[in-house]
């Protein structure tokens, strides 16, 4: 009783007070970790882009720009990005593609749906660096089970992780196996939400597969569409036990994405300058990636 | 007459249409069955195919060294060697790598509700300036590329001299940008009046927020309490970047270890494979139990209006 008096008896500018103090305090559990391992660290990495840090020595000099000079004279870098790319591109529209084929499977009259789903789901859940190595296994080029198939059926075997052109596809394939049933999850649900009735009046109109699909269900889950693209792509930049298993960024190479080179050069090489470069150029396009997603859904996308 | 043949003439047609389209209904039943019958098999063959690597995974893991490398491989091994999975169990410590991964993804996931019921309820009840402000920048972190912040995380924890250290992996993970994101959108339904009454009660913001806030958004919680114990557990890159002794290796990195250290002299792949299985089981079980927390989660993250 005495509390509830109490209470009254604040004036609002004692309760203003005190909220604002509440509120410090309740935000700062989680600020001080982000300030401290997030935006802060984000801040630091443009200052030691700068410089020419090894990590141990106390000393270094600030040299401007020239670790961006450096990674943008030397022709290994280009094939880098052009890696970064291909990966990229690679992993993600199959990945959101075949997510939306799937779902749009999976609401027709399919039997065991939620089966379906915890199992087209599972692998994005399993530890991507336990299942990179089954992965290994499987596309083993004298023993692996891959290469077995496709000399069973007289197709020509391949060397795939152990060559330049077949490794990057290995890598896709892993990184679209694990990814595909994930998208077609945030599918379903966006699917889910389209109105019956929509679909009914196609019917009625006798609308064949092929218009439905673009002219109602595409437009209908473009937001979708739009958050996948976005979301995988940044997951794609960040993309690193599938290559590093498999491949460490070879043969010669050929699978050295942005985000593997930042880690050979941070890690390998202690080179923290150049590293905080090629990360801070890893930001910069996601940063581009995102804005132009943004600006082509402002376009396309269609929110209902 | 003339009359009455033409009604018999139209009796006669109408009555032909009707078959037609009769026949027209039934082959489109038919075919409609077709398609469904060609639908539910794609669907099991993609399944099959998803799955397919865990099956090889864990077959593989019971084969003999001779019979993994036979030509043509065998599906269902012929003596199943369940021995395999303690020996590759005991050749390394793999009870203290779980006990590292099962502890760390614990005390992150703790910290996570934590500072996340804490914030998400400083900007959704409380008033104060920069608030908006405050939620827009914590949510551009969302889309930062986590890499950026390694090599200058990786040096300020060694000026804490958190490297190498439970301390280092638990701290640097505490706060969930997405975690925050789910419960906003949870706390912002819990109904004012519900929280108006508690205080004229006198209730503090402290009770409010454990008292009503949290058992009402508690699926919102175990969502994303499972979905970041799942990737605290896949954790990789990080975790090897700053643990450097073997007593604090987490399981991914003890299991790539193994990896190597197995592959010295020609890979030893049903040791590799059963311990692989040992790694993937707990989380298999963990996902199959609480699938729907996961569809949730994943559904509520769209951040998608629509």
């Amino acid at each position: 009783m005495s509390e509830v008096n109490n209470a009254k008896s604040l004036s609002l500018w004692d309760k203003m007070k005190n909220e604002k103090v509440t509120a410090f305090f309740f935000c700062l559990p989680a600020l001080i970790p982000l300030i401290v391992f997030w935006i802060g660290p984000m801040i630091f990495a443009f200052y030691l882009s700068l410089t020419n840090w090894d990590l141990m020595m106390p000393v270094y000099d600030i040299v401007g720009l020239e670790n961006y000079r450096f990674l943008f004279d030397n022709p290994e870098f280009y094939r880098t990005l052009w890696n970064t790319l291909y990966f990229t591109v690679g992993s993600v529209v199959p990945a959101v593609i075949g997510g939306l084929l799937l779902a749009i499977a999976l609401r027709a009259k399919v039997l065991g749906r939620i089966i379906h789903r915890t199992l087209l789901f599972s692998p994005w859940v399993t530890p991507l660096v336990a299942m990179a190595i089954v992965w290994s296994w499987l596309f083993d080029p004298s023993r692996g089970l891959i290469n077995y198939l496709l000399a069973a059926v007289n197709l020509p075997v391949l060397p795939w992780a152990s060559s330049s052109d077949w490794a990057m596809p290995v890598v896709i394939i892993v990184s679209v196996w694990r990814t595909l049933g994930w998208s077609m999850v945030f599918y379903l649900v966006a699917l889910d939400k389209i109105p019956d009735d929509i679909y009914d009046a196609a019917k009625i109109d006798g609308v064949n597969f092929w218009s439905k699909l673009r002219h109602i269900t595409l437009p209908l889950v473009s937001p979708t569409t739009l958050f996948l693209s976005v979301v995988l792509t940044v997951e794609a930049l960040r993309a690193f036990d599938q290559i590093d298993i498999i491949t460490q960024g070879g043969p010669a190479g050929a699978t050295r994405t942005l985000l593997y080179h930042y880690y050979q050069s941070a890690f390998e090489r202690f080179n923290a300058g150049e590293a905080a470069a090629i990360g801070i150029i890893i930001l910069l396009i996601s940063g581009a990636f995102a804005l132009a997603q943004f600006l082509i859904s402002k376009k396309y996308v269609h929110y209902q | 007459m003339s009359d009455k043949s033409s009604q018999e003439i139209s009796l006669d047609e109408s009555q032909r249409g009707e078959t037609i389209t009769k026949n027209a209904g039934t082959r489109a039943r038919y075919k409609e069955k077709i398609r469904v019958l060609l639908v539910n098999i794609f669907m099991a063959l993609m399944s099959l195919l998803m799955v397919f690597p865990f099956l090889w995974m864990f077959t593989s893991a019971l084969k003999t060294h001779d019979e993994i490398r036979a030509f043509p491989p065998t599906i269902i091994p012929e003596s199943p060697q369940w021995s395999n999975f303690w020996e590759a169990w005991t050749s390394a410590p793999f009870n203290l790598y779980i006990f590292n991964s099962f502890f760390t993804a614990t005390a992150i996931v703790i910290l996570h509700v934590v500072t996340t019921a804490l914030f998400v309820y400083a900007i959704t009840q409380l008033r104060f300036r920069f608030r908006n402000l405050l939620f827009g920048i914590v949510m551009a972190t969302y889309m930062l590329p986590v890499p950026v912040t390694y090599v200058p995380s990786y040096i300020i924890l060694s000026w804490l001299g958190w490297l190498d250290s439970y301390q280092g992996i638990i701290f640097s993970n505490a706060v969930s940008v997405f975690a925050i994101f789910l419960a906003r959108q949870s706390f912002l339904q819990v109904p004012n009046e519900l929280v108006d009454a508690a205080k004229v009660d006198g209730a503090s913001h402290w009770t409010i927020l454990w008292k009503i806030f949290f058992p009402l958004t508690r699926p919102i919680f175990i969502t994303f309490g499972l979905i970041n114990f799942v990737l605290m557990y896949n954790n990789y890159l990080w975790p090897l970047l700053i643990i450097r002794s073997r007593r604090l290796y987490l399981i991914t990195i003890g299991l790539r270890q193994f990896f190597i250290e197995q592959g010295a002299y020609g890979v030893n792949w049903p040791l590799i494979m059963a311990a692989s299985t040992l790694v993937v089981m707990p989380l298999l079980i963990l996902f199959f139990i609480t699938q729907k927390w996961f569809v949730k989660g994943v559904g509520g993250s769209t951040g998608v209006k629509g």
